[in-house]
């Protein structure tokens, strides 16, 4: 899991001063795996914490284009671009790709310029496929991604609610906030609501444990809120709060139920809130 | 999965091996991100599915969706079709001529899926013979394999109509003509424009039919086996096992039902959507193979215990609806009925659609004009395609030949099966660089040249006009190849 950072570091400095063909060249990955393996046992470290894995699925053929404020929601991320087609069963894969591929590739071509742009680091992929989800959660298993994106367009990213739902898998969701908002001057709400038989209390320290460690991760201390609160339905207080904000980012569905990227609750949230959502993903077991 | 593996280093052994090229597009990774994903790596797969720029291709189709399309698109005709057709002719032995159409299907299965892991490509047969044999061949085949699923569709929707008829019976209106023909146009009708407009995937649909259809098949043929050894009651006297005219009429029927066993190429011509193709893809060819051939043999000993070979040809198409009347009463022949029209429904649909996509693999090839793959991007369906199978689908259909749509079907599927073998014994012999099986046939040789004879044979006890029609179908896609085709070369062309 946590070579991807690792990896993400590397990159970093190779793209940073702004070269335009990526990471690319394999320069930059021969001494990797050495320091990948070395390195591994340090996932805290803020200093390797490198880029998070953000996926982006946009069907491209179907008119969806890159919404706005998705460059700056961005910036910071290692952004792994899907554009994907889904072709009923009907149809050979191979058919669609033939006539459709090139097309494809090339607007998605510019999405990656524009991401590219604002600082992020990209990687694009196109695929033809039967079924969404089977693609998507292909995608997230190879690049380990710490999100998905709910592409929604957003006129500017200030402000950022993190709903969280309690400790387990929490460590994403500061890697994810703190990797992509640290120095973006951008304002994180953590937002808890209280579960059955918690108290205000236990919320409270709860999010300042999270708060610590979003800033031993880079995150200025006074860009950090934290709200608890005793919601009936928490994901209607969710969407509700959001409205105050840019940007939601949210947990997966209950980790029961399998892989379903675009699970109930986030879809719920991104529907009424209009806005872009990030959707954690849990860790996804080894196989 | 190997977690100390960095993206770029186990490039293009990913699982599906993209590697983006540089041009694609200047910002993007130019490395190949593939770590060792959700599943074993299929080299297989990575090589075929290489991204070459314009997209890379999901594979959705497990060992359970390739056994269900092998099945589904078998079962409908073996048990719910033939066995009153084939118990007139052979009697009791028709259960022999089963099983000499299961070895025969075994027989071209294994080299099949040899070739199948060496070229998982959409296409199936086709494909193998036009870059093991060359153009002229393919040509002949490809144009073959998409009338020969036209004659296969309109056979099911006759069944199918046969089928829908018997609802009718069942529920007591009395019709003034025989409604099979027309019920069955219909149906050809439908599913022709269900496949041009509708978008839902079926693939869980198809499972879940297929899954119940075997759950009734396996009650009813065991109650009925019991039932025919005597465990309910006095053992039926066995009549005698072979026809009046000795094997001639059993080898004649083999031929006839062998369209019973046309499926399991069906799951090569989707073989560039199946997962793992190299493990895969010979599984659900060889296992739907097998699978279907014991339900085959077990019914038509179970149909002709229960009635006599000649009261089973009386009642026709739905025989095994009376069948299993005469075991459970009403609730066996609903049973019956309904699992029929699962059955004929899901074989005619598979063939449809097969036949759309066989159209698909020539023209992509340029062996009959580009504009028949074209797909609609509202639908993203091979409307041209899917007109050029179903048009003639529903006018065969108004024939209600059965017998003649059937062997006809067997006849140029066949000639494929014959040529797949050839094919399997040419690149042996060749050994060209890209050959490269995953799978490889055991005995090869043998089981190939046995193969192709047996094949060959078969279409031998076929009735003159079968073999007429099924013989000016290859004539003309071969006067075809040489009015449009012959500048195209496919020999070994990937």
């Amino acid at each position: 899991m946590t070579d991807t950072p690792t990896e993400g570091g590397g990159e970093q400095t190779e793209t940073g001063d702004g070269q335009p063909t990526g990471d690319g060249p394999p320069t930059g990955e021969q001494p990797d795996p050495e320091a990948s393996t070395e390195e591994q046992p340090e996932p805290d470290a803020p200093t390797d914490a490198g880029r998070p894995s953000v996926l982006v699925p946009l069907q491209v053929l179907e008119g969806e284009s890159l919404p706005n404020g998705t460059p700056e929601l961005l910036a910071n991320a290692r952004v792994v671009l899907l554009g994907y087609h889904v072709i009923p069963e009907q149809t050979a894969t191979e058919q669609a790709r033939e006539q459709f591929g090139e097309k494809a590739m090339s607007k998605l071509g510019e999405f990656a310029d524009t991401l590219a742009a604002a600082g992020a680091d990209v990687e694009t992929r196109l695929v033809f496929t039967h079924d969404e989800a089977t693609t998507v959660d292909r995608l997230i298993y190879e690049y380990e991604c710490l999100a998905v994106l709910v592409p929604n367009s957003t006129e500017r990213v200030d402000s950022v609610l993190v709903a969280l739902r309690g400790t387990v898998g929490v460590g994403r969701n500061t890697r994810l906030v703190a990797g992509l908002f640290a120095d973006a001057g951008v304002d994180v709400t953590l937002y808890h609501a209280l579960n059955e038989g918690e108290s205000p209390d236990d919320g409270e320290s709860f999010l300042d444990g999270v708060r610590a460690d979003l800033i031993k991760r880079g995150v200025a201390a006074d860009r950090i809120e934290t709200l608890v609160e005793d919601a009936d339905a928490p994901l209607d207080a969710i969407a509700g709060r959001a409205e105050s904000h840019d940007a939601v980012v949210m947990g997966e569905t209950d980790p029961s139920v399998t892989t379903f990227v675009f699970g109930m609750p986030s879809e719920q949230v991104a529907e009424r809130f209009l806005g872009p959502v990030l959707v954690v993903q849990r860790e996804r077991p080894e196989e | 999965m190997d977690r100390s593996d960095p993206p770029g280093s186990s490039g293009p052994s990913g699982p599906s091996g993209t590697a983006d090229p540089p041009d694609a597009s200047g910002s993007t990774d130019g490395s190949g991100p593939s770590r060792a994903g959700v599943e074993v790596p299929d080299t297989l797969a990575a090589v075929v599915d290489a991204d070459t720029g314009e997209g890379e291709l999901e594979r959705t189709i497990g060992l359970v969706g390739g056994l269900a399309i092998g099945v589904g698109t078998m079962i409908g005709a073996g048990i719910f079709v033939f066995p009153g057709l084939a118990a007139e002719n052979a009697g009791p032995a028709a259960s022999l001529s089963f099983a000499i159409g299961a070895v025969v299907a075994l027989l071209v299965a294994l080299p099949a899926s040899e070739l199948a892991t060496a070229m998982p490509r959409s296409g199936g047969g086709y494909f193998f013979i036009s870059r093991g044999l060359g153009t002229a061949a393919g040509a002949v085949v490809g144009l073959g394999l998409w009338l020969g699923l036209v004659f296969a569709a309109a056979f099911y929707l006759v069944g199918l109509g046969s089928y829908a008829g018997q609802v009718f019976l069942e529920a007591g209106i009395a019709l003034p003509i025989d409604p099979a023909v027309p019920l069955g146009v219909a149906f050809g009708v439908g599913l022709t424009a269900l496949s041009l407009f509708g978008t839902e995937n079926t693939a869980a649909l198809q499972n879940g039919i297929v899954i119940l259809l075997l759950v009734i098949l396996t009650l009813f043929l065991s109650y009925g086996s019991l039932d025919a050894l005597g465990v309910f009651g006095a053992e039926r006297v066995p009549e005698r096992f072979f026809p009046p005219g000795g094997t001639l009429p059993v080898l004649q029927t083999a031929a006839l039902v062998f369209t019973s066993y046309l499926g399991f190429a069906q799951v090569a011509t989707v073989a560039g959507d199946i997962t793992e193709p190299s493990r895969n893809l010979p599984l659900a060819m060889v296992g739907s193979v097998l699978l279907v051939g014991v339900f085959y043999v077990v019914t038509i000993f179970v149909a002709t215990s229960a009635f006599g070979s000649a009261r089973l040809g009386e009642f026709g198409e739905t025989a095994m609806v009376e069948v299993a009347r005469s075991f459970v009463g009403l609730p066996g022949a609903l049973a019956i009925v309904v699992a029929g029209l699962l059955a004929t429904f899901s074989s005619a649909n598979a063939s449809i659609l097969s036949a759309s996509r066989a159209v698909y693999a020539v023209s992509r090839d340029g062996v009959i004009p580009e504009t028949a793959s074209r797909l609609n991007l509202a639908y993203g369906t091979p409307h041209v395609a899917l007109g050029l199978a179903g048009g003639p689908i529903v006018v065969l259909a108004a024939t209600g030949r059965v017998a003649l749509l059937a062997e006809v079907a067997s006849f140029l599927h066949l000639v494929m099966y014959g040529l797949i073998c050839v094919a399997l014994i040419r690149l042996r012999r060749e050994r060209p660089s890209w050959y490269d099986p995953a799978f490889r046939c055991p005995a090869g040789f043998a089981v190939a040249g046995v193969g192709g004879l047996a094949s060959v044979a078969l279409i031998a006890f076929m009735q003159p006009a079968s073999i007429g029609v099924g013989a000016a179908i290859m004539i003309a896609a071969y006067g075809w190849y040489r009015y449009y085709a012959t500048d195209v070369e496919l020999k070994g062309d990937f």
